[in-house]
């Protein structure tokens, strides 16, 4: 896989759905080889900004990576650019079999290799010639993501792939995740369910209406009485 | 009855060539393509035009022919319908409906509303068979239209099945986000599949001509035919076109044999209404239950 320590600069970045101010600029710091997170509750921007930095809503401000704005570019050329985006909702081909949903995420690719990321998902081996819409929840949410990988991305943007899941596959897709990480690609975690997120994530912004509320490493956040009021249920006395 | 149903075959064949082409437009970019027809006969007017009055070689008109029906179907897309894909289905449906007059009105305009002989791409006696079944007969432009439908159906069975852009001409059709963030160019998907839809039509321009002639109506009938088609397959599938088509085709010669002509175009409206009651996915529609 790409290793691409490249940081993504988010500067003041907003975005209006018709009358909706959806993100109301947003800052945001990615260090490449990281797994930054974003959280937040409902409508408070989160897919919206994942979806900015993939180049598949219209937005104004800037995002460039490394020394180079992207700003520019269409969503296809930024799957070049090495950044991809898992939507979210899975977004799985349904009737196209395993390997044909595949071989759609390495569309860019001269090369296609299925193997380094079925070695990750071995569930998915199994199943290559199923037709996709017949996988469970959690395999489809395998075969989203590794759908994701065939690009060879140096970005990996997930955008709640917790969705609608059971408890230990959820834990699952957090190991995955940690592997994915752990050769090189940086990922950009959009998630709900906050606790799983800052347990696997190195840096994390919350979001509320549109803007960053707060930012922080995990360890720092967790301390915060804020989140553990808001996000992780608890009382924080 | 043998005979009436090859007959039927031809024409359903036909109509197949027909809905393949709404299908591919109707999957990909989600538009009924009510101006199909007339992009059909436009083109089959410019061939005839080339063919008798510029004296072009007929092969050669055809091939410009359907290079030109091409191009006029990706800028339609690209000029006519994405500009406002945001907006609403109906929208484009309008558009279509515009086209589908301005060519109407262009083709009368130039070419006047006389009917023109289309010369006939192969002649000579049809094939006679004899044998226990009793005397069964192929006219060559049957044989051609079969080779046409086979041909094309095979070509779009292995370019969906096995090459990349067909992947992504599938996964376009299936979810146009999600293949966008594939890094596939949803643009170029859409226009290729409107290139290919209006190629279809002046294909079906084409083989429908020397029956039909040449006239800004000659194609209206096989629209609705075609349409008709498309809904008996499910509007989802390549495999569904095709046999749509054919059962059509034979459905309709039976009907006009047996009871009655003029029950032909009443009776493919009756089936719509029927396939749609009880098959609401088509007679091939496949059930794709995906799981939430």
């Amino acid at each position: 896989m790409a290793n691409n320590s490249k940081n993504i600069e988010v500067k003041n970045l907003q975005v209006w759905y018709g009358p909706v101010h959806a993100v109301k600029g947003i800052d945001l710091s990615i260090k490449g080889g990281s797994i930054t997170t974003i959280l937040g509750a409902n409508g408070a921007g989160k897919s919206t900004t994942l979806k900015a930095l993939a180049g598949g809503v219209k937005y104004t401000g800037s995002i460039s990576v490394g020394d180079e704005i992207i700003d520019a570019l269409p969503v296809h050329k930024r799957v070049e650019k090495g950044i991809v985006l898992c939507p979210e909702g899975r977004g799985i081909f349904y009737s196209m079999t395993v390997k044909e949903n595949l071989l759609a995420g390495a569309y860019r690719n001269k090369k296609v290799d299925y193997s380094s990321v079925l070695d990750i998902f071995p569930v998915l081996k199994d199943r290559i010639n199923q037709i996709a819409g017949t996988l469970s929840g959690g395999e489809q949410q395998m075969l989203a993501i590794a759908r994701a990988l065939m690009s060879n991305p140096s970005y990996l943007l997930l955008d709640e792939p917790s969705l609608g899941l059971a408890p230990v596959i959820i834990q699952k897709i957090a190991e995955v995740i940690k592997r994915i990480n752990s050769s090189g690609i940086t990922v950009v975690l959009v998630e709900q369910n906050t606790s799983l997120a800052l347990s696997i994530a190195n840096y994390a912004y919350v979001l509320e209406n549109g803007k960053v509320a707060l930012h922080g490493v995990p360890s720092d956040l967790l301390k915060s009485d804020v989140i553990r009021e808001k996000y992780l249920g608890g009382v924080a006395k | 009855m043998m005979n009436q149903i090859i007959l039927g075959l031809s024409t359903g064949a036909t109509y197949s060539l027909v809905a393949i082409g709404l299908v591919m437009m109707y999957k990909v970019s989600g538009v009924m393509n009510f101006a199909y027809a007339n992009m059909g006969m436009f083109v089959t007017y410019l061939i005839w035009w080339l063919a008798t009055g510029a004296g072009v070689n007929l092969y050669v008109s055809i091939a410009i022919g359907i290079a030109f029906a091409a191009v006029m179907g990706v800028v339609v897309e690209r000029y006519g319908l994405r500009p406002i894909r945001h907006l609403s289905h109906a929208s484009m449906l309008i558009v279509t409906f515009g086209i589908l007059m301005i060519l109407e009105g262009l083709a009368m305009q130039i070419w006047g509303t006389d009917y023109k002989a289309f010369p006939e791409l192969v002649t000579g006696a049809p094939y006679v068979f004899r044998g226990d079944f009793g005397i069964f007969v192929l006219r060559r432009q049957d044989i051609l239209i079969f080779s046409i439908l086979i041909a094309v159906s095979i070509a779009l069975l292995i370019f969906t099945r096995y090459t990349k852009f067909g992947i992504a001409v599938r996964a376009v059709s299936e979810n146009e986000e999600t293949a966008g963030y594939m890094g596939i160019n949803v643009g170029s998907v859409l226009a290729f599949s409107w290139g290919f839809g209006a190629s279809m039509a002046a294909v079906v321009g084409i083989v429908a001509a020397p029956k039909v002639f040449v006239s800004p109506t000659m194609l209206t009938y096989y629209q609705i035919q075609g349409f008709t088609a498309a809904v008996l397959g499910g509007f989802e599938t390549f495999t569904g076109a095709v046999f749509g088509g054919l059962i059509l085709g034979v459905i309709e010669k039976l009907v006009g044999n047996y009871i009655s002509e003029g029950f032909k175009a009443t009776i493919s409206l009756v089936i719509i209404i029927i396939v749609l009651i009880f098959f609401p996915k088509g007679l091939f529609g496949r059930n794709v239950r995906g799981r939430v």
